[in-house]
């Protein structure tokens, strides 16, 4: 390889291998790609200018904040006349900051800070045009639902808004007033050309001020030993004006229901597809419930491998995410690597589906929260005691039965703890055969207990001595007692001499429940399954 | 009978491995019992479920040997397997055990006659 080939390497933009700037620069590539319109190649490839980026930057960050801000706009106490044209109005709002935004996109002539201020104010006067004549009926929804849009946009310097970076200064919202617009350019300026953050302590320091996943200088814990890295120091390791990426951070995080998401994994074209796939996919079911919005992000990934029938798969994929931000810190934050045990199940089509979804795990006075199974899955946690926690609800009356999430959860959780059991060595056979003779066998499972375990509602033909069943049989796992769980159980069946003597039912419960120490709890389930969703259908 | 379902309990008592073939176990009892009216077996395992309830070994085997105590009737299979694994047992494997002989017997009831 010659010099000019490797100077071409160096001037690509690649994964770093770490993923925080890597995550960066997917948002510059984002970034870019909505702005300007360029694919991943030509971005890759192109020199990156810092002035480009400005822009970019504002634009992006002007309509997204904009778009926001008008889309949670509602009225109050009007008749529906007004609701709707009101809605109309929205519509028409959005449709013009769109064309404004894409307008201006073209000339590249005169001088960013001007094009950026120019634009700013034409979508401050769009939105105050068209919204003066319900000034009086607008509900105030800013500032703790103190003022309304018109008086925000009237104070607001520039329409930007990002909870990650409220610790910058030219986003602070006491910067950031009427008549201080280029005072927050400058700042921008000063922060991208000469990697100046912030105006105390160390002044390129990689904190918390660029960063929510960092300390922040005054905390930094390590300053007896070593001095806090800086934006120098780290433009040298990674050869790239990495500003420009930090910055970028937030960008290609989805929101997925209740919380923001990014899929990671260390090759930069997979990463930009799948999340790419997400954020589309997601689009298109925006006004549907949650439910499905957290079914599509797993299909575009799985369709992703699949598609690509590599190597690559789920085992090398990081899941990062955090809820929401409060006063200045994140809330929720997780990072999630899949291990290879659980990306090989999942990648079972029934399996995956069947897990891809949530269920109410938490009753309405306990917050009502739901559990979302394939999350819950790959952070390595037991399943039982979520699906536990729903027959709970069922039982007291509180929500309908999932049924095929419920038992594929119990099934795979009773196979791995089987597995587990047996497998005392990492490497074995299993490992390098990715685990399939594991998902052979769940799959056959479901089909002999679904048929063995649904004999157990020939019980009764009654619905409420089988839900008083259910309740016996549920207090006894709750206390994890076999004896007691199988007393109950056949003092019930005795009852029942159809039921008795069928051989595929002690069969089941021989070898499932009674010879079983390891998971007899997730086949208990299953049979307290059986005896609640009868009374469903009837 | 598929011949692959073995069920197969262990405990190591000691250096000494203790073991039972809770298939074994159940064929033996419902070939015992096979004979016998289902009222009567019903009676049984209820009484059977008690003494298994508060863990009582004692009353548990007085009551199974009483049931079989019949020359006229042919228990030896059973006889056999309780002969191999009749001990003090530990809680859990008693259970298992005890369970066992409960399914064992319930698999012999009549399914023509009415459910009384």
């Amino acid at each position: 390889m010659n010099s000019i080939d490797q100077k071409e390497i160096h001037d690509h933009i690649d994964f770093t291998g770490n993923w925080f700037i890597d995550i960066g620069i997917l948002g510059f590539i984002n970034l870019m790609e909505e702005v300007y319109g360029l694919d991943l190649e030509s971005i890759r490839v192109n020199q990156i200018d810092k002035k480009d980026f400005f822009y970019a930057y504002f634009v992006y960050y002007i309509k997204k904040t904009a778009f926001e801000w008008i889309d949670r706009q509602k009225l109050s106490k009007v008749t529906e006349d007004k609701k709707s044209s009101f809605e109309e109005t929205k519509k028409n709002v959005l449709s013009e900051i769109e064309k404004v935004v894409k307008n201006r996109t073209t000339t590249y002539d005169d001088d960013v800070k001007d094009k950026i201020l120019d634009i700013n104010s034409t979508i401050k006067n769009i939105v105050k045009e068209k919204f003066k004549k319900y000034e009086n009926d607008l509900k105030k929804s800013f500032s703790n639902n103190k003022k309304t849009i018109l008086q925000k946009i009237d104070e607001t310097g520039i329409i930007i808004n990002e909870p990650f970076f409220q610790n910058l200064n030219f986003l602070n919202p006491t910067t950031n007033k009427k008549g201080n617009e280029t005072k927050v350019l400058n700042a921008f300026e000063k922060m991208i050309f000469n990697n100046e953050i912030k105006s105390k302590l160390t002044k390129d320091a990689v904190d918390k001020t660029i960063s929510k996943y960092l300390f922040s200088e005054e905390e930094f814990p390590n300053i007896p030993y070593c001095k806090i890295s800086t934006l120098n120091d780290v433009d040298k390791l990674t050869n790239r004006t990495t500003i420009l990426f930090l910055l970028s951070f937030p960008i290609p995080f989805n929101s997925v229901y209740d919380r923001n998401i990014v899929f990671y994994t260390n090759n930069l074209e997979s990463c930009y597809h799948i999340n790419k796939n997400i954020k589309i996919r997601i689009q298109k079911v925006k006004d549907e419930n949650p439910d499905t919005i957290f079914k599509v992000t797993w299909q575009s990934i799985v369709d992703y491998i699949t598609e690509q029938k590599s190597t690559f798969s789920l085992e090398n994929m990081y899941l990062i995410e955090y809820e929401t931000i409060q006063q200045q810190n994140l809330i929720g934050v997780e990072y999630i690597s899949i291990p290879k045990l659980q990306a090989s199940i999942l990648l079972d089509d029934k399996i995956r589906e069947a897990l891809n979804t949530r269920i109410q795990c938490k009753s309405a006075n306990e917050g009502g929260g739901k559990c979302w199974l394939i999350e819950e899955f790959i952070k390595g946690k037991s399943l039982y005691s979520i699906i536990l926690n729903h027959i709970n609800l069922i039982l007291t009356g509180v929500d309908h039965l999932n049924w095929a999430p419920c038992l594929y959860g119990l099934l795979v959780d009773a196979h791995i703890a089987d597995f587990r059991g047996k497998n005392k060595t990492l490497f074995s056979d299993n490992f390098f055969d990715n685990y399939r003779a594991l998902v052979k066998e769940i799959k056959d499972e479901v089909s002999i207990t679904t048929f063995s375990s649904s004999l157990i509602s020939k019980i009764s033909d009654d619905v409420d001595t089988k839900r008083r069943v259910a309740r016996d049989l549920y207090s006894a796992l709750c206390g994890k007692d076999k004896n007691m769980f199988l007393n109950i159980l056949l003092k019930n069946v005795n009852e029942n001499k159809e039921l008795s003597s069928n051989r595929n039912f002690y069969n089941w419960i021989l070898e499932k429940i009674i010879s079983n120490e390891t998971s007899f709890e997730m086949y208990g389930l299953i049979l307290i399954m059986n005896l609640l969703r009868r009374e469903k259908n009837e | 009978m598929n011949e692959k379902n073995i069920y197969y309990w262990q405990k190591v008592v000691g250096d000494r491995p203790i073991s039972m073939d809770l298939e074994d176990i159940r064929k033996a009892v419902s070939e015992g019992f096979k004979s016998e009216s289902t009222n009567y077996k019903q009676k049984l395992v209820y009484n059977l479920l008690e003494t298994i309830r508060n863990n009582d070994q004692k009353e548990f085997f007085y009551i199974l040997l009483k049931a079989i105590n019949k020359p006229k009737k042919d228990y030896t299979l059973l006889l056999e397997q309780l002969n191999k694994s009749y001990d003090v047992m530990p809680e859990e494997a008693f259970t298992n055990f005890a369970y066992t002989v409960l399914i064992g017997i319930m698999a012999t009831y009549d399914r023509g006659e009415k459910n009384e």
